[in-house]
């Protein structure tokens, strides 16, 4: 298993103490996609949080590469999340600052395992994995959606890690993009074995996942 | 910590950040720069002011002067009168005695009419005796023309300030007739020209030898006792003396140097306050530029952290930058501070009521230019520092939900 995730619970304080997520689990192994689906507000983004290790805030056990985050103090938790976990968001966030190429580099930068050449090889490759690599030297921001989308999801593969967390990765583009991106993360999760976790609410999505999950109220339904 | 936040990633960042915004960061490294610049101006400027008034004032005139206050011979008219220590042999043992003296010379001092072929002026005339003045002024570096104290042991020779060589126009080896208040008169040969810089003394001090002056007047007594200190702060002596001696008073160099005192520590509080204010609104400019940053990069800095940089990263991520603002200002305001000292310092200067130079004079000391680029760099790391700790508490989640 790639991600265990065991009875999780999260609540907010704000405007009053109530609960979000109630005794969520979720076990995904490697080369299996799994799209969470459900009412806005049924808790979705928020549970991607906690399993991305964004949001430590929480009750239960989250295990992820067999490694129990909440073991991990803030320091080494974000040379983990680096290492092991990709993330895309809905607004496929780019840096304006950089150019594309330079956007998919940076988290391989930090890692700093390799060399910049070797770094910049795999993300010409990753770009040519999802079709971008004719805008490598583009600045970010003349990218459309969908082109900076795609680019998100190279960057979230760069340090090759074993789960790819993704909030609604289609929720701001067409339906034709929509497919485009969601064949390219099924086809990652085939040929590089990664556990993904998609939140989205396009019934395409999570009608063609490995397996989809349906929240209700906070709570998997069964 | 095994983590290390000063790396290439990080520095390849925060450069690329400030490259983003040429404009700002250009303004703020500007702001630095004139900080720095007028730091070293003025003090380069002020100190080389105040270094000179003080070579100039306080090494040409004695720290403590003993004057008499008896009048010998009432029946002379006053104003025009000299009065002569009658217990100069006392006051002697006193300051052979006391530590704090490092030499003393005695002097006779008398008004005299002075006048050359061309014109006539007042002075005030020095009789001194000259292997004691040499203990107390150093004559040699101040000579235009002509020879020193020692030259006064020939007979009948006189050392002039500039300013009144130059209005009586003579020189060197030429002879001035003077006049003193009791009708005596005598040719004395201009052995040599001095100037101190400073024009009240250049206009009217003369010197000649005590003997000379004792002559004429028919005096063998002198009017005044100079005293050098070791220490020039410690002017007890001074209090000693007026309460052992009698009918005599003595001012020492703060008295007699008032104006020159005040115009020194107003020049050094001048120096440090605009400086510091410089540098205030530079890194006050700083402060803004890298504020505003850290608000609209919010959702930057989440998505930094999401992909793996730490609170520390993106502390040194700003840091860097405002550091570089920081050192780029500090280093071309001390070159540009330099340049411009070193134009003030060739400016030739018309010779001013108060004081004589050619051209103004600067202090170029290195450490003035270490404190400047330790200043300017000290400002932008403090200005820096609290917006990048408030980029550094950025969290992703609340931002990522927001965006
Ligand atoms: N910071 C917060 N403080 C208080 N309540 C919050 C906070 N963030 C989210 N919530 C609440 O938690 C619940 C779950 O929100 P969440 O964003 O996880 O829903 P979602 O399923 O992702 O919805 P959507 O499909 O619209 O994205 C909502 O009721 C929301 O109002
Ligand atoms: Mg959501």
């Amino acid at each position: 298993m790639i991600l265990e995730a065991q009875c999780i619970n999260k609540y907010f304080l704000d405007p009053e103490k109530h609960q979000v997520l109630k005794e969520v689990s979720l076990s995904v192994p490697e080369g299996e996609l799994v799209s969470v689906y459900g009412e806005s507000g049924s808790g979705k983004s928020t549970l991607l949080y906690i399993l991305s290790t964004l949001d430590m805030d929480f009750e239960g056990n989250l295990k992820i590469h067999n490694q129990e985050v909440k073991d991990l103090n803030a320091s080494s938790l974000t040379d983990f999340r680096n290492k092991h976990i990709g993330f895309v968001y809905q607004f496929h966030y780019l840096l304006p600052e950089f150019n594309v190429l330079q956007n998919v580099m940076l988290p391989a930068m930090k890692l700093s395992k390799k060399n910049k050449d070797d770094i910049r090889k795999d993300a010409l490759n990753l770009l040519s994995e999802v079709g971008m690599k004719g805008f490598a030297k583009r600045p970010s921001y003349q990218l459309s959606g969908g082109q900076q989308q795609r680019v998100a999801i190279a960057r979230a593969l760069i340090n090759d890690p074993s789960l790819i967390v993704a909030d609604e990765p289609t929720g701001n583009l067409d339906q034709k993009n929509s497919e485009l991106i969601f064949e390219l993360l099924k086809e990652i999760t085939g040929s590089r074995n990664k556990a993904v976790v998609i939140a989205t609410h396009n019934p395409k999505i999570y009608h063609n996942s490995n397996r989809s999950i349906e929240m209700i109220d906070g709570s998997i339904r069964l | 910590m095994s983590e290390q936040v000063f790396n290439k990633t990080n520095i390849f960042i925060a450069l690329q950040y400030l490259a983003a915004r040429k404009k700002q960061s250009f303004l703020a490294t500007i702001g630095v720069l004139l900080g720095v610049t007028t730091f070293i101006v003025m003090i380069n400027f002020m100190t080389g002011v105040n270094d000179f008034l003080d070579d100039a004032v306080f090494n040409g005139s004695p720290d403590i002067i003993i004057s008499a206050t008896t009048k010998r011979n009432s029946k002379k008219k006053p104003g025009i009168t000299t009065n002569y220590i009658e217990n100069s042999d006392k006051v002697d043992e006193f300051l052979e005695k006391d530590q704090n003296v490092e030499s003393f010379a005695h002097q006779i001092i008398s008004p005299a009419i002075l006048i050359s072929d061309a014109k006539q002026f007042p002075g005030s005339i020095n009789g001194i005796f000259p292997d004691q003045e040499d203990e107390m002024v150093d004559l040699e570096r101040r000579l235009i023309e002509g020879e020193g104290f020692q030259s006064l042991s020939s007979e009948n020779t006189i050392l002039l300030g500039i300013s009144l060589a130059k209005r009586l126009q003579v020189s060197a080896g030429d002879q001035i007739k003077m006049i003193l208040p009791n009708g005596k008169n005598i040719v004395l040969k201009v052995s040599g020209i001095f100037s101190f810089g400073i024009t009240t003394i250049d206009n009217v001090r003369t010197y000649v030898s005590a003997a000379t002056l004792q002559n004429l007047l028919g005096q063998n007594s002198i009017s005044n006792i100079h005293i050098k200190l070791r220490n020039r702060d410690n002017v007890r002596l001074k209090d000693y003396l007026i309460q052992n001696i009698n009918d005599i008073t003595t001012e020492d160099w703060k008295d007699s140097n008032k104006t020159i005192v005040i115009g020194n520590k107003v020049r050094d509080i001048l120096t440090w306050s605009v400086s510091f204010a410089l540098l205030l609104v530079a890194g006050f400019g700083i402060y803004n530029i890298l504020n505003i940053t850290v608000i609209q990069k919010r959702k930057d800095i989440a998505v930094l952290k999401t992909i793996g940089y730490s609170s520390k990263d993106i502390v040194f991520i700003f840091l860097v930058q405002s550091l570089i603002i920081g050192i780029l200002g500090a280093f071309f305001g001390a070159f540009f501070g330099y340049i411009i000292s070193y134009m003030i310092s060739t400016t030739p200067l018309d010779t001013s009521d108060f004081i004589i130079v050619d051209t103004y004079p600067i202090n170029f000391k290195i450490s003035y230019y270490v404190l400047g680029l330790l200043f300017g760099i000290l400002t932008t790391i403090i200005a820096g520092y609290f917006p990048s700790r408030k980029a550094s508490k950025v969290d992703p989640v609340t931002i990522i939900r927001g965006i």
